[in-house]
Parts: C-alpha cells; structure tokens; sequence
C-alpha cells in the first residue's frame, strides 16, 4: 500500500525547484493494530492504517515542513509550494539562520529491511487477539492475591520512501511488535503491580523467542505475588548491582538525552566535556541502529530519514566523551559527521533528533562474581519509568531489590527509587558483566513526538542511592 | 473537501459496513488543516503546515466489536478499512453493552465556534502573532528569557453517522498559542512559567496578555528565598489548581475509573466529596472554550452536566458504554479522536467562581504561600501527591512579601477538597477547564 508513489514520483515532485532549495519528500505508509485485555474484557481493539507525504524545505536558511495525506499529483506539488512559503515566512522573522547541512560520505540508495521471523502480516488477527486473552487469563490464575492484570499487543509496520536533493533516495521497511503483561496484586490494604514484556525490531517469532506469552504472564504473576510478601528498603546510599535493563534506562534518560547535540546546543552541562573524562574507564556506552550482542533491539533503524546510516555511535569509549548525536544540521555546525539520528515518528512528523539503541558494551566480569564480591548492597532488578533532570541528576523506579550480603543475595525487597547523578554513578562502576541484554524494548520516547528506542548493557555495579517508593 | 461531503462518506462507510452484515456501525471523520509556528530559545524556530484526514468505523456484529481507521478517504480505502473491522469483530469476545446510541434529541449547532476569516488565515500570520508573542514578552523587561511557544491554527470539519440514524457535522476554527520561559538576572534565574491561552475567533486572538502574564509572573518570582518548614495556608493559581487537583477530578468522575474500581468517588453519588464552597460542572456548550463542540464521539449533543454541587456529588460521566452498564443515559462525554474507539472524558471543567478577590483571599491568612504552579506526581487513583512549589510567594499576616525557593509540599487530593476555605471570583480559561485561585488550609510546608 503506497498510495501509488515510488521513487521516481518523489524525484520528479521535488526536482522542478532551484537548486539553492534543499527538499526533502517523504511517504510513509503506517499500519499499527492494537490489542488490549484487562480483567477478562477487551479493552481496546484498533487497527489503523495511517498514510502520507511530507516536504521539508530549507530555503534561506530557514525551515519548513507540510504534510498531506491525500497523494494526488496536484496535492503533493501544493504540499511542496507550502513547505517552501513556510520556511520563506519565517525568513524575514528568524535570527539564527541554519548555516548548512552537513552531505553524508555515502549517498544512500537502495532498500532496507529488517530481519524478520515471523511476519506480522502472515499472523491473523485472531492469533494476536486470543493471544493477548490468554495471557491475560493466565495471569489471573495463579494466585487469588492477584486481583487485576492487564496485557497488551501492538505492532508497527511502516514503508517509507525517502528522496532529498542531495540525491538519497532510499526505501525502508520496518516492523516493531510489543508485548506488555501487568498484574496487580493486593492482600489488606496492600497492592503492589509488576509488568514484563518485550519490544523488538523483527516478527512474531522474534517477539517470542525467550518466552511466550503465558510464560510472561507467570513471570509476571509470580514477581506481584513474591513482592507482596516483601519488605520495603531503607533509603541509603549504598553498592547497587543494576540490571541490563536498568543500565539502559540510565543510558538513554541520564547519559542520551545530554548528548543530544540540539541538547548540548540549548546548554547542556557535557557541552564542553568532548574528550574529557565523564564515567569510569570501564564504561564504554554507544548508541546504534543496530542491534549488536543481540537481535532485534527495538530502536533498531537501518538508516535514518536524512539518508544517513544509522550504525554505531561511540559516546563514551572507556570513560571518555568521544562524541554527540548529530543530524546533518548539527554536524555541519559542529564540524563533524552526522550519526543518523535524524528520525519522525509519523508521516506528519519532521526529523529531530532521537535516539535509536543506547548501551554499555559488556566487561569481564562474571555474574556470579559481581555478586561474590558485593560485602553489602542490592541488586536491583525491573525498570519502570523516572526522570533525569538537566544536569544529569537522575530518578528511577525498579520494580524489584534483592538485597546482597557477604556475597550472597539474601532476599527480595519491594520496588524503590535509584538516583543519583548520572556522571557520579558511571564513574563509581567497578564491576562490569559479561552478559548482555536489551531491556527496555517495550517504552517510548518522547521529545515533541515519540520514537522507538531501546537500551540495554550487562549487569554493572556501582554506587547510588537507594530510596523507598514508599 | 466540504461539510457535507465528510458526511457523506460517512454515510458511504456505515452502508458499506452494513452490507457486509455488521448489526450496527458507526463513522467517525475528521479533516483538518493545520499551521503552526514554533518559538524557540528567544527565536522563532520552524514553521508547519498539515492538510489532515481521517475516518474510523466501529461495527458491532451480534455485539461483537470491530474498530479500524484509515486517513484516506476513498471508496477503495474505506472498503479495506471496512473489511478489517468486520474481521476484528468476527474474533471478538461478546460484549451486552456494545451499543450505539439510538437517534437523539436535537443537536443544537453552538455558534461562535466557527470564524470565516480564518480559513484563509496563513501560516505567515501564524508566523506574525509567534513573533509579536516574543517581542511582547522580551520588550517588558530583557531579563525575560523565552525558552519555547507556539501559534497554531486549525480550521477544522468533523462528521458523524450511525446506523440508528445518528447523522450531524460541523465545522469549527481554533487559535491556540503557548508562551513558556523564565527570567534571568545574572545568577539569578527565576522559575519557568507558562501561559497558554485560546480561543475560536480571530478577532479574540490575544497574544500581548499571554507574554506580559509570562513576563510578570517570572519577574516577580527573581531572589527567590528559602523557608523553613511550617504548616499554613496556600492559594492555588488557576494554573497550579489544574497541575494539582485537576487531574485527579477528571479521573475520578469518569465511569469508566469508577466502573474499573479505580476511583474515590464510588459510592459517594448523593454524598459529601468537598468543601460546600466547590461547585463543579462540564460545560462543552461555552463557545469561549477550545473543547467546545456541538456533539460527542458517538453523536451525542452536548449538554452540560453538573458534577459537584456545593460540595455534593451529583453525577459521573458516561459516554454509551458505561452508560449502558450502570443503565442510566449517556451525558455526551464520548471523547477521542477518529483514530480510536470512543473512550470517555470531560470536555471543559468549569470550577463556578467564588465571592472574593484574590486579594481578601491573600489578606485572610495569616501565614501561607501563592502558589503560580506545581511541579511533582499526583496519582489521580489514590490522590496522594507531593511535589515542588513554583513561582511561590511567601504571605505572612495578610501580605505577600516575598517569592520563595525549593519549598515542598505533599498531600492528598480528596483531603484538600475539603479544606477548601475561598475561592475567587476571578477565574482563567484553559483548553480544558475554567478555573479560579483556590484557597486551601493546614498544608505542611516543607522548607529548610
């Protein structure tokens, strides 16, 4: 489903404009269904279909971007007069004009998939429908603490066709599935909800292929019911064993967001930090569009929609800051290389910067090693959602603690708060695994528009602060 | 594309729907163009402009729900559209409650929601009243940062047709602009502040107020002084009214928390939920609010319903789903874009203003604290909120003296509706509520 366009209507729609003009004409054809259970009942069914194109301009060293979603010939070229008006209107008005945009080594061409187990096209709706009923049933069976459950499946499938006047011309094909299982439990007054899943770039067999979804379901179950019967933490600053999941949160909220160079641009604190040293020699934190030390992360993106492949950017190699997140506008300000980061979330939506898989390379250090040699501290297991504020002080809930004694995990606590400054916690990291996992696959996030990312790493021990959720 | 045209494909996808053997079916359509202008770091930074459609089909076969949505609009694209949503019901559980709203009383068309100089306003107008924004907030004192905003207008169409007869549009025009930022004065610099306003007719357009709101409210809050703790009095701004309580009202009046157990408010129809000071009602008919609109989601005529009565709990409210399992009627509040099925929402909150002036509010306490805006969670299930005030000022015997830093407070939602003490006759419109200064008694205060 395209509408009818290919490369060549793109091309020809934006080639008939003076050369000076830099155009850029995206179609992005978007199926998403949506599938929710809570407490036996449907919640929420959608299926949409969601199709368009934008032009960006940038005509006298201004912006301008107009989107329709009707594709006939004369409603694009007008979509492409009013991309032009809007970037000439504010001409006069603006101060700060955009100086140039940085051309990539390779000019993009060609087309991009993902690998793919499973095609969500060839899964009926029934099979994702029944299976987001089971888990949910599922979940509710084990125990009669456990009062509600949620569960939810959703995919993304977009086509794309991207042409800009530096010549990329270049089609994508991208798949996301996600799946999400939350249960609640309560016993007196108490409730406590745990939530497992996993969002990955690939098919259905990707998205299941460590478990299905009722084994999500018992994992879930079983974390709410253990949880009840847990204490909670004292707040302390104490030695924290984080796990991948944790450890990607912190990369994309506390370490990604401040080295985003429209960040860094409205002032943020690593602004003059290039080539300092900002966490400990062993940490080496990268953002990529791919997924390396394991498939089908979800941020994944073969090249980003300036045309720019999007692969490894190194941010902090061995406790150095090596580097920003660029687009081409930011590079060519900054003298460097653009890093295809430049994403939309929706045909309607311009690039901005974004990240796509943002993690810390493993170390040497076993697992069970980390744990033998932590006299006193938690391991701390689960992220939910938090905050990183601009000056790289973070706040973050896990769904689970366990605490660590004379190198022995004794027992589980309930849920708390991490905090701490990010650049402290990375320089206090001693002990860095030799595992590896993604572990935020199923979160979005959101700038003005929201992108699919992911993060991950192997389990880390450092310092931070450990606070009741009270 | 016209008025009448969106309903007529409407019309064309609850007979297509209906063909193919749905029981019922229902379409929603929207289109909408769209520009905007945003601010950014004391300039204006990119100009937008979107040509917008979109049409979604609920089928309800044997009571079974099918939904789906596609933003093209031809034949062949709504065939398709149909086809999947027949598809979902066919392996949807079944559902009583699954019903559309049988033809109901008149919609009354609101005026004044609809400008015609606005349709061919330009996103170089957007792009003047964006720069006059700044200039205004920048020209009242240089040490008034701007650090984002933004002009939008939308001229907006949307359509409803159902399969029990149900069949109105309507075409509506909306400004809708934002102004957030701080001031600074050397190493001083103030707490952000932000002013958003809206209207439906160009010539209410006011941008001037906004910025000089922005500017006044950062200013004043320059050489900002920690406290220590105490227990005392605070006055909500209308805005800090929306961060705090706002969201938590909204939650708990809605069917579908209280169907789901997961509202304060259930069971407390006919009894006592706050001060006899509040009165609160949804008010989609007031053509001066951005939400208002002549119908629902689901075709419903707006009306306005009253929520809390001095301090009474008068109704929740439903759209036709939760209206059919509590078997009472819908109150119109089916909300949600073409994109989804129809959930549930308030439209436009309208808190009713109180006898006094912000001032005899200030002058009553003793000791206290203003407060511009709230910064921290809230959790609308429980009310349990705690959080950082901003843009605070100190008052102390009846005056406010001076602006203060890094207070916090924390608390609960359903207890400070009950210690509700004044409320001001002055009162802010927001996109989604119209909301006064709310005075509220025995808040620690959580300073130095």
């Amino acid at each position: 489903m395209n509408g009818g366009l290919s490369i060549e209507n793109l091309r020809t729609l934006i080639r008939k404009y003076p050369e000076d003009y830099y155009l850029e004409a995206r179609f992005q054809s978007r199926v998403l269904n949506e599938v929710t259970f809570s407490n036996g009942e449907l919640e929420k069914i959608s299926t949409i279909e969601n199709s368009g194109v934008s032009v960006r301009s940038l005509v006298e060293g201004c912006w301008g971007f107009s989107s329709v979603y009707n594709t006939s010939n004369d409603k694009l070229e007008n979509c492409v007069d009013t991309a032009i008006s809007t970037a000439k209107a504010l001409s006069t008005i603006k101060k700060d004009k955009v100086r140039g945009l940085k051309t990539p080594h390779r000019i993009t061409r060609g087309v991009f998939e993902p690998d793919v187990k499973g095609r969500l096209q060839d899964i009926g709706i029934d099979t994702k429908i029944n299976t987001t009923k089971e888990a949910e049933r599922e979940a509710r069976s084990h125990s009669k603490y456990i009062k509600s459950a949620y569960s939810s499946y959703l995919e993304i499938l977009d086509h794309k066709i991207i042409v800009n006047s530096d010549g990329a011309e270049f089609e994508t094909f991208d798949s996301k599935p996600e799946f999400t299982i939350t249960c609640i439990a309560n016993s007196g007054g108490d409730s406590i909800t745990a939530s497992e899943g996993r969002g990955v770039t690939g098919g259905w067999n990707d998205l299941f292929q460590f478990y299905d979804h009722l084994e999500y379901a018992r994992i879930s179950s079983e974390r709410a019911i253990k949880l009840l019967e847990a204490k909670h933490v004292l707040g302390e600053k104490s030695t924290v064993i984080l796990d991948p999941g944790m450890v990607g949160l912190i990369s994309h909220e506390a370490i990604g967001h401040m080295v985003e160079a429209d960040f860094v641009l409205s002032g943020s604190i690593v602004k003059d930090k290039l080539d300092s040293m900002v966490a400990s020699e062993k940490i080496t934190l990268v953002d990529s569009g791919r997924s390396p030390y394991s498939g089908g992360a979800a941020g994944s993106l073969a090249v980003d929609d300036e045309g720019v492949i999007a692969g490894d950017t190194v941010l902090i190699e061995n406790g150095k800051l090596k580097s920003f997140l660029h687009n081409r506008e930011t590079a060519f300000l900054f003298d460097t290389e653009p890093t295809g980061n430049a994403r939309a979330f929706e045909y309607t939506d311009e690039p901005i910067i974004r990240m796509r898989n943002t993690f810390i390379k493993p170390g040497n250090d076993k697992f069970e090693d980390i744990i033998k040699e932590t006299k006193y501290g938690y391991l701390v297991k689960g992220p939910r959602n938090g905050q990183a504020d601009a000056n790289g002080e973070f706040m973050f809930g896990a769904q689970e603690l366990h605490l660590i004694e004379g190198g022995e995990i004794k027992g589980l606590k309930r849920g708390a708060t991490i905090s701490g400054n990010a650049f402290e916690v990375l320089k206090s990291v001693d002990m860095v695994g030799n595992d590896f996992s993604y572990g935020i696959g199923t979160g979005y996030c959101g700038k003005f528009q929201v992108a699919k990312v992911d993060g991950g790493g192997p389990h880390l021990r450092c310092t931070a602060t450990v606070g009741s959720l009270g | 594309m016209n008025h009448s045209m969106l309903g007529g494909i409407c019309e064309y996808a609850v007979k297509e729907a209906e063909k193919s053997g749905a029981t019922e079916a229902e379409a929603y359509a929207m289109t909408n163009l769209e520009s905007e202008v945003l601010i950014e770091n004391n300039d204006i930074k990119q100009a937008k402009a979107h040509t917008i459609a979109g049409l979604g089909i609920r089928v309800f076969v044997n009571r079974r729900l099918g939904f789906s949505y596609a933003n093209t609009l031809t034949e062949e694209s709504i065939k398709r559209s149909v086809i999947r949503a027949m598809k979902v019901a066919s392996v949807c559980p079944e559902d009583k409650f699954n019903v559309l709203p049988i033809s109901p009383n008149k919609v009354i068309q609101r005026p004044k929601l609809f400008d015609n100089s606005a349709e061919s306003f330009t996103v170089t107008e957007c792009t003047n009243l964006a720069s006059l924004m700044l200039k205004a907030a920048k020209s009242i004192d240089n040490r008034v940062s701007v650090d984002s905003g933004n002009f939008t207008n939308s001229f907006m169409n949307h359509s409803i047709y159902n399969s029990n007869g149900i069949c109105h549009s309507e075409k509506i025009t909306s400004f809708f602009w934002s102004i957030l930022g701080m001031a600074i004065d050397g190493e001083d610099v103030s707490s952000f502040d932000i002013q958003t306003d809206g209207c439906h007719m160009l010539a209410d357009v006011n941008v001037s107020t906004s910025a000089e709101s922005l500017a006044k409210n950062t200013l004043k809050s320059l050489g900002a002084k920690k406290i220590n703790s105490f227990n005392g009095d605070m006055i909500l701004s209308p805005s800090a009214v929306s961060e705090l309580l706002l969201e938590t009202i909204i939650h708990s009046i809605n069917s579908d928390s209280v169907q789901k157990k997961a509202s304060k408010f259930q069971e407390k129809i006919g009894k006592i939920v706050s001060s006899n000071l509040l009165t609160i009602e949804d008010d989609p008919t007031d053509s001066r609010s951005l939400a208002a609109a002549s119908f629902d989601r689901e075709g419903i005529p707006h009306c306005r319903t009253k929520i809390i009565d001095s301090g009474v709990l008068k109704s929740f409210l439903y759209n036709t789903y939760t209206a059919a399992k509590d078997q009472v009627e819908s109150t119109g509040n089916a909300a949600g874009g073409p994109s989804t099925p129809p959930v549930v929402s308030s439209t436009n909150l309208v808190i009713k203003p109180g006898s006094s002036d912000l001032g005899t509010l200030v002058s009553e306490i003793n000791r206290g604290i203003v407060l511009n805006r709230f910064s921290g969670n809230v959790n609308p299930i429980s009310g349990e909120f705690s959080g950082v005030v901003k843009g605070g000022h100190y008052i102390l015997n009846g005056e406010i003296t001076f602006p203060v830093r890094e207070v916090m407070i924390a608390g609960n939602v359903f207890d400070a509706l009950k210690n509700i003490t004044g409320i001001s006759r002055q009162r802010k419109f927001f996109s989604d509520s119209v909301l006064p200064h709310i005075r509220i008694e025995n808040i620690a205060f959580i300073g130095q």
